[in-house]
């Protein structure tokens, strides 16, 4: 078990710079997710943890020692790939072991630690096996025994799932969680999932254009996001977004977009005048506000799934998304009322992106 | 109905093509069972077959043949050689180009490319003078030598080609594994090119058992002679005995159709790999 610590990070290919100065460390046993678009610099960054990228400045530490100048082979990682990576000539028992094979590590203490890997992860009835000759699945579980087996100071995995069907994917996010739980190995988990972010993470890196928007747990990150990316890439359905001006009269404050809906707010920031976007999230957008405080709109299109309802409404001009509980009886085309508890709703600055503080 | 067309085309392409191919050899095999007198007759079957020719073959019972089994052994020999070594230069070469991305990889390549633009006829007097200069004439190895020159750079090229189509996670996780460039070479990497080494390694086996110019050139010694060039020294007599030429000849193109046969899995699979996404 090791900490990680990433100090002013940079990385360019050629003259092209994907990741400009990251820092943050990660905790020793901690489980830390690098989410973030497709090209954000996530995965690169993993690969150069992992020593397969090179460093192009800053320094990379591992239970404080520098590994900048280390051989990956030398940095007693693990990683897991999108891919699986098996060796497809050789079983489970020897893709397992192959490892500890080139340590000449001895056949007994081989056999004794993919054993326990192997019950770890179901895997004793395959161990005879050929990658080709098993499901998806336990392909991923295999990739996952040969990163246990040598039991490092910390597990890599990039994108594990992606190659997974939902149902599975599913599964073995609970898997990977639970294994974590039981070895506390640090790990360093690379998706461009959010909501495998949100549901295994200890902790959470949002990562665009090479920069880390926000560090945080996964609830942090969904409660106080602190700009608007970070806003509307946590969270599943995504945080409803409109372009308004902040008012305020005799203290109490709202934001009128310039369709004149008027949403309300608290206290908090924000000067009279300010060009805002104000956001709120699905779930916090209530049936049934009074006509005063509350916004009116229009419902599009009522998607039940059994335990909760999702609304497709009109508000002013902006479409929004509006997550119940229960089974509303709902038509497409029904007049409704809206509440918003000021404490839920999100105010960004509209020109830098930035939380304003409420 | 459209089926029974195409089947049909196909036939009406495949019957004369069939026979275009198999003609020759009928002829060789009709030779090899035929009396002197029989062979020439013009017939479909000889009167009176008989394996006679197979028995002065064997038995080294003309003059042209008095060493048949030591030139059979030359091919064999001179045929492995130039097929393990070229497979060994390919493969470390193909290796280093495609998965260690050595420095200078794409020039090799496209110096590769570049000799198919030159026959190998071309090459054959100026070969004879550099094997000349490293006093290699009348020893095989000049001739196995001139052979793995010819054959590398096809050889690579294809290895190259099919290196690239494995998955470059293979090496990264055997990396972190713990895996040397030397480790990754003999445990992963060659296990995996199975296919592919098979195809490029026959490929120059058999150039290498066919070869006549070369061997031609760089041989002289009775002794050292490939079948091949025997062969052609039936041709230099006057009255030359046409039914043990054929024997020969057929004995000669034995080898080669029964490695076909028994690689031909692995052929198929390793000439047409990479031909299309898989």
């Amino acid at each position: 078990m090791a900490s990680v610590s990433f100090h002013d990070i940079e990385k360019s290919f050629g003259s092209t710079k994907v990741i400009h100065g990251i820092s943050f460390d990660i905790q020793d046993g901690e489980f830390m997710v690098l989410v973030g678009p497709s090209g954000c610099g996530k995965s690169t960054l993993l690969r150069m943890l992992a020593g397969l990228e090179e460093i192009t400045s800053g320094t990379i530490s591992i239970d404080g020692r520098p590994v900048n100048d280390v051989d990956s082979k030398d940095r007693d990682i693990a990683m897991v790939f999108q891919s699986y990576a098996l060796y497809p000539h050789m079983t489970v028992r020897d893709n397992m072991g192959f490892s500890l094979r080139l340590r000449k590590a001895d056949r007994k203490e081989i056999d004794s630690r993919v054993a326990r890997a192997a019950k770890i992860l179901n895997l004793d009835p395959y161990l005879e096996r050929f990658p080709r000759e098993l499901s998806g699945g336990q392909r991923q579980r295999v990739a996952m025994g040969r990163a246990i087996v040598r039991d490092p100071k910390v597990f890599l995995f990039d994108e594990p799932l992606s190659n997974l069907d939902a149902k599975l994917r599913v599964q073995m996010r609970s898997e990977i969680k639970a294994l974590h739980q039981r070895l506390k190995t640090t790990t360093v988990y690379v998706t461009h999932d959010q909501i495998e972010a949100m549901t295994m993470a200890d902790r959470i890196v949002v990562m665009h254009d090479g920069v880390i928007e926000q560090i945080g747990t996964p609830l942090e990150l969904y409660d106080r996001p602190n700009n608007l990316f970070v806003a509307q890439f946590i969270g599943s359905p995504a945080m409803n977004i409109v372009e308004g001006t902040l008012r305020r009269t005799n203290g109490m404050a709202h934001v009128e977009t310039p369709d004149g809906v008027r949403w309300p707010l608290g206290g908090g920031a924000g000067a009279d005048g300010q060009a805002v976007t104000y956001g709120v999230r699905p779930d916090h957008l209530e049936l049934g506000g009074n006509k005063d405080r509350g916004v009116p709109g229009e419902i599009i299109v009522v998607e039940p799934t059994g335990s909760e309802t999702e609304l497709v409404v009109r508000i002013g001009d902006a479409q929004m998304v509006v997550e119940t509980h229960g089974r509303p009886t709902l038509q497409p085309g029904d007049k409704v009322t809206f509440a918003v508890d000021p404490a839920n709703v999100h105010l960004f600055d509209r020109t830098s992106g930035a939380r304003l503080a409420s | 109905m459209k089926n029974v067309l195409t089947e049909a085309k196909l036939l009406l392409i495949g019957i004369p093509v069939a026979i275009w191919t198999l003609l020759p050899i009928y002829n060789l095999f009709l030779f090899s069972i035929s009396t002197k007198d029989d062979a020439f007759a013009g017939k479909l079957w000889p009167d009176h077959p008989t394996l006679r020719n197979f028995e002065i073959v064997f038995r080294e019972q003309h003059h042209f043949l008095g060493k048949f089994w030591r030139q059979l052994g030359n091919s064999v020999l001179i045929a492995v050689a130039v097929g393990v070594i070229t497979l060994l230069v390919a493969t470390t070469a193909a290796f280093a180009i495609s998965r260690l991305r050595a420095r200078g990889g794409r020039l090799v390549l496209n110096c590769a490319l570049f000799t198919y633009f030159i026959p190998a006829a071309f090459l054959a007097v100026p070969m004879y003078k550099a094997m000349s200069a490293y006093g290699l004439l009348n020893n095989q190895w000049a001739l196995i030598l001139a052979m793995i020159t010819i054959a590398s750079p096809y050889a690579i090229w294809v290895l190259k080609q099919a290196s690239d189509k494995l998955p470059w996670e293979l090496d990264e996780a055997a990396r972190i594994d713990g895996a040397s460039p030397l480790q990754l070479f003999w445990l992963v990497y060659l296990p995996l090119m199975g296919p592919s080494l098979v195809a490029v390694g026959i490929y120059a086996l058999l150039l290498a058992w066919n070869e006549y110019l070369y061997a031609f050139l760089l041989l002289s010694k009775e002794d050292d002679l490939t079948l091949a060039v025997a062969l052609g020294q039936f041709l230099s007599a006057d009255d030359s005995p046409w039914e043990l030429l054929m024997t020969t000849g057929l004995l000669y193109a034995l080898p080669p159709a029964a490695i076909y046969y028994v690689f031909k899995r692995y052929m198929q699979a390793g000439l047409t790999a990479g031909a299309v996404k898989q």
